[in-house]
């Protein structure tokens, strides 16, 4: 399996405070390049042909979604979706920790591509230090001549702006996103119609991840044959994984889609510490599924037939000695809070699956209470207003069929 | 076009949806949040179909027709949902129905006796906090309530909200919304204020449920009603006889108005048009008419039966109450007279 890191590359070797450093090492050449040689039409053709794909979670092609606005005229605009909030998840914050200008390197080209000549960077409310960084970066990008009016003494022009959320999980959602940036209330709009069509103030807008823009300025670098040689034919490039839990080595790894579980676990992350037995593991976050020993070998891609989604990367890894009813106290807390009240099952039906998780840690779950969660799971998984009601559903059902935390 | 419901063909528009073919061709879907002219929000997520082109569940609310549709609005999945998310609405909701102001004129109430709902599975919602209290997320299932009754003309209590939005897209002062998050949810003012607006009523008259009703203090209303010295007058408002017997239909009731009044108590009943001022008709009640039949004003209790529940704010010398049509439909139940 190749060794290739394209967001990581540079991680420890530049300082993140400053441009020099990331220019000494190559970067925004990719921009120079873009500016000299190429145009948007073959960029954007070089992106969906490598494969790329949305690193959010949902895995949409990142080519397709730029080129459905790119092929509209008027206003539009670019968002750096950096709301991550899911639990367990700091890859995105990691990738401006480590390296700002990477990411903005790809912001500028997605926007120079789709014919932006206004991005956003949506940040999580409680990434304060980050958006520190991100204000140096953009300063320090503009005295370059990489922002602003006439980039590199070309014809684009091209102004970034930071929008910090409330630290809602819902705003991670693009809908959610756009209506939180428009001064709503953050929670999902009816689709159609998609943000790309009309998005922020009714405009096309394009959201993408950051992890998924950072890999931009590479692949226009290296080329989308390159590009789609490493990891899942399905859904080439690398991954940022975050191995978390009980595990020698946690933190931020990238590695190839298509990557087994195992490999991640005890190649990467070193296995588990001493005297610990492996359980199970969680990927994705709190809204992923459970995954056992005898299905460690699953390999990690986006697409669809891949029985375990990737969600955001985060891997959780529990051993026996966690209580599993803490556990699912807090998966369940989590979405009783972050639900956004909107639809009536998403609202009751976490509020409900919370206060079942309090009592089955009490031990005072009845047989009424396991009734009423197979109603719960059943109306959150098949009748809420956007997947955030699936997502609650999804540990708390897998513990129940794979963990059996309700008996056989 | 033609799109096919329950394996029958209908004749549709485009730009339609399907809840609104149904609603036209008499087909029943529950639903609590989508009304007359308000955008569709699709919250309550009671209208559920299925349809040909997807395998999930999708709400008729907002699903637009199209060349080839197949719908279908009876099924064991569709009525598992509704009865799921009806159940999980229920237990949220205040139960009160017997002393509730809107019993027999709710819908909640209608669909839970349709869907035969009842707190079997859920534990209700204890009772009512305050926001400014803390909640044990995992030992109280107490709801969040506003109860406010402060403003002249719309009584506010949230423990029977159903979350439907009507209210808030309803509102031309935009006074509404969505306060805190998740299970805490509650409809309410910025900042937890007391409502103040010109009170047009439209709020009052969208709610499905008692959550927004109309302002008034009606044991003392029954009392003067009931009260042989007292002479009651009612000024009837433009319309009103319309409005009030749509409200009686939604009892599945027919009364003429004249005879429900009287049997309610009033001795004269002033109907005026469009064209009349009502303020001088009402001043001259307990001026002019009160000197010419030689009665003391003091024995005059004056009603304006109107939709301008704003005017309630105007109670005074010459104004004793001011009762919407929902409010004559709910003494007729309450006085049992029909």
């Amino acid at each position: 399996m190749s060794n290739t890191k394209i967001i990581t590359n540079n991680w420890g070797k530049i300082d993140p405070d400053k441009i020099e450093s990331y220019i000494a090492v190559g970067g925004y050449s990719a921009l120079k390049k873009f500016i000299r040689d190429l145009d948007a039409q073959t960029v954007l053709a070089e992106i969906k042909k490598s494969g790329l794909c949305g690193r959010g979670g949902a895995g949409f092609s990142t080519g397709d979604k730029l080129s459905l606005v790119a092929t509209q005229g008027g206003e539009k605009y670019f968002i750096c979706n950096l709301d991550e909030s899911e639990p367990g998840t700091h890859k995105d914050r990691s990738i401006v920790d480590n390296n700002p200008h990477v990411l903005l390197e790809g912001i500028i080209l997605s926007s120079l591509i789709i014919g932006a000549k206004k991005a956003f960077i949506y940040i999580n409310g409680h990434y304060e230090k980050q958006k520190e960084i991100l204000e140096m970066a953009l300063e320090q990008a503009e005295k370059n001549e990489f922002l602003g009016r006439g980039i590199i003494g070309s014809c684009y022009d091209l102004e970034v702006e930071i929008f910090q959320g409330a630290g809602a999980y819902v705003c991670g959602e693009e809908t959610a996103l756009i209506n939180s940036m428009e001064g709503n209330r953050g929670e999902p709009k009816l689709r159609p119609p998609y943000p790309t069509g009309s998005g922020l103030w009714g405009k096309p807008t394009c959201v993408n991840n950051a992890e998924t823009v950072s890999n931009i300025p590479w692949i226009i670098l290296n080329g989308a044959d390159a590009y789609s040689k490493i990891g899942a034919p399905c859904s080439p490039g690398t991954k940022l994984y975050i191995l978390g839990g009980s595990i020698r080595n946690p933190g931020v790894v990238e590695a190839p889609t298509g990557i087994t579980i195992r490999e991640l676990i005890f190649n990467f992350g070193g296995g588990l510490p001493r005297g610990k037995e492996f359980w199970f593991t969680q990927i994705g976050g709190a809204s992923g599924h459970l995954v056992l020993e005898s299905e460690l070998d699953t390999p990690l891609t986006f697409s669809r037939e891949c029985p375990v989604s990737l969600g955001s990367g985060a891997i959780l890894v529990v051993d026996r000695s966690v209580n599993i009813y803490d556990l699912i106290l807090s998966w369940t807390g989590f979405f009783r809070r972050e639900s956004c009240g909107k639809c009536l099952s998403c609202r009751e039906g976490t509020f409900r699956l919370h206060e079942i998780a309090g009592r089955l840690q009490d031990g005072e779950i009845s047989d009424r209470d396991k009734e009423s969660l197979k109603d719960i799971l059943w109306t959150l998984n098949n009748t809420t207003f956007c997947p955030l009601g699936k997502f609650a559903a999804t540990a708390m059902g897998d513990a129940i069929l794979k963990l059996k935390i309700l008996g056989d | 076009m033609q799109i096919k419901i329950n394996n029958k063909k209908y004749e549709v528009e485009e730009g339609e949806t399907v809840l609104d073919v149904c609603r036209r061709e008499g087909i029943r879907i529950p639903t609590l949040c989508a009304f007359e002219g308000l955008p569709r929000e699709a919250v309550c997520r009671l209208c559920l179909v299925e349809i040909t082109l997807t395998d999930k569940l999708v709400t008729s609310c907002t699903l637009k027709v199209c060349e080839k549709l197949e719908v279908t609005t009876e099924s064991e999945r569709i009525e598992k949902a509704r009865r799921i998310n009806l159940e999980l609405l229920w237990a949220d909701h205040a139960g009160k129905c017997a002393t509730c102001k809107r019993n027999r004129m709710c819908e909640l109430q209608k669909l839970a006796e349709e869907y035969k709902i009842e707190n079997f599975h859920f534990v209700p919602r204890k009772g009512e906090i305050t926001s400014s209290e803390e909640l044990n997320l995992t030992k109280d299932n107490w709801s969040r309530v506003v109860v406010e009754n402060e403003n002249p003309c719309v009584s506010r209590n949230s423990e029977f909200c159903v979350e439907c939005r009507r209210c808030i897209n309803i509102c031309p002062e935009k006074k509404f919304g969505f306060n805190h998050r998740a299970g805490d949810v509650v409809v309410g003012t910025p900042y937890g204020e007391v409502l103040d607006c010109g009170f047009c009523g439209e709020c009052v008259r969208a709610c499905p449920v008692a959550a927004l009703t109309d302002q008034n203090d009606f044991s003392k209303i029954i009392e003067s009603l009931d009260d042989i010295k007292k002479m009651a007058v009612a000024v009837v408002d433009a319309g009103m006889e319309e409005k009030i017997s749509k409200q009686f239909s939604k009892m599945d009731r027919r009364e003429k108005l004249e005879d429900i009044l009287s049997k309610l108590g009033f001795e004269k009943i002033i109907n005026i048009s469009e064209k009349d001022a009502e303020d001088e008709v009402i001043k001259k009640i307990k001026t002019d008419y009160a000197r010419k039949e030689k009665i003391n004003p003091e024995d005059i209790v004056v009603f304006f039966i109107s939709s301008k529940i704003s005017k309630k704010a105007e109670k005074g010398k010459y104004l004793n109450y001011v009762l919407s049509e929902r409010e004559v439909v709910r003494l007729v139940r309450d006085k049992k007279i029909i």
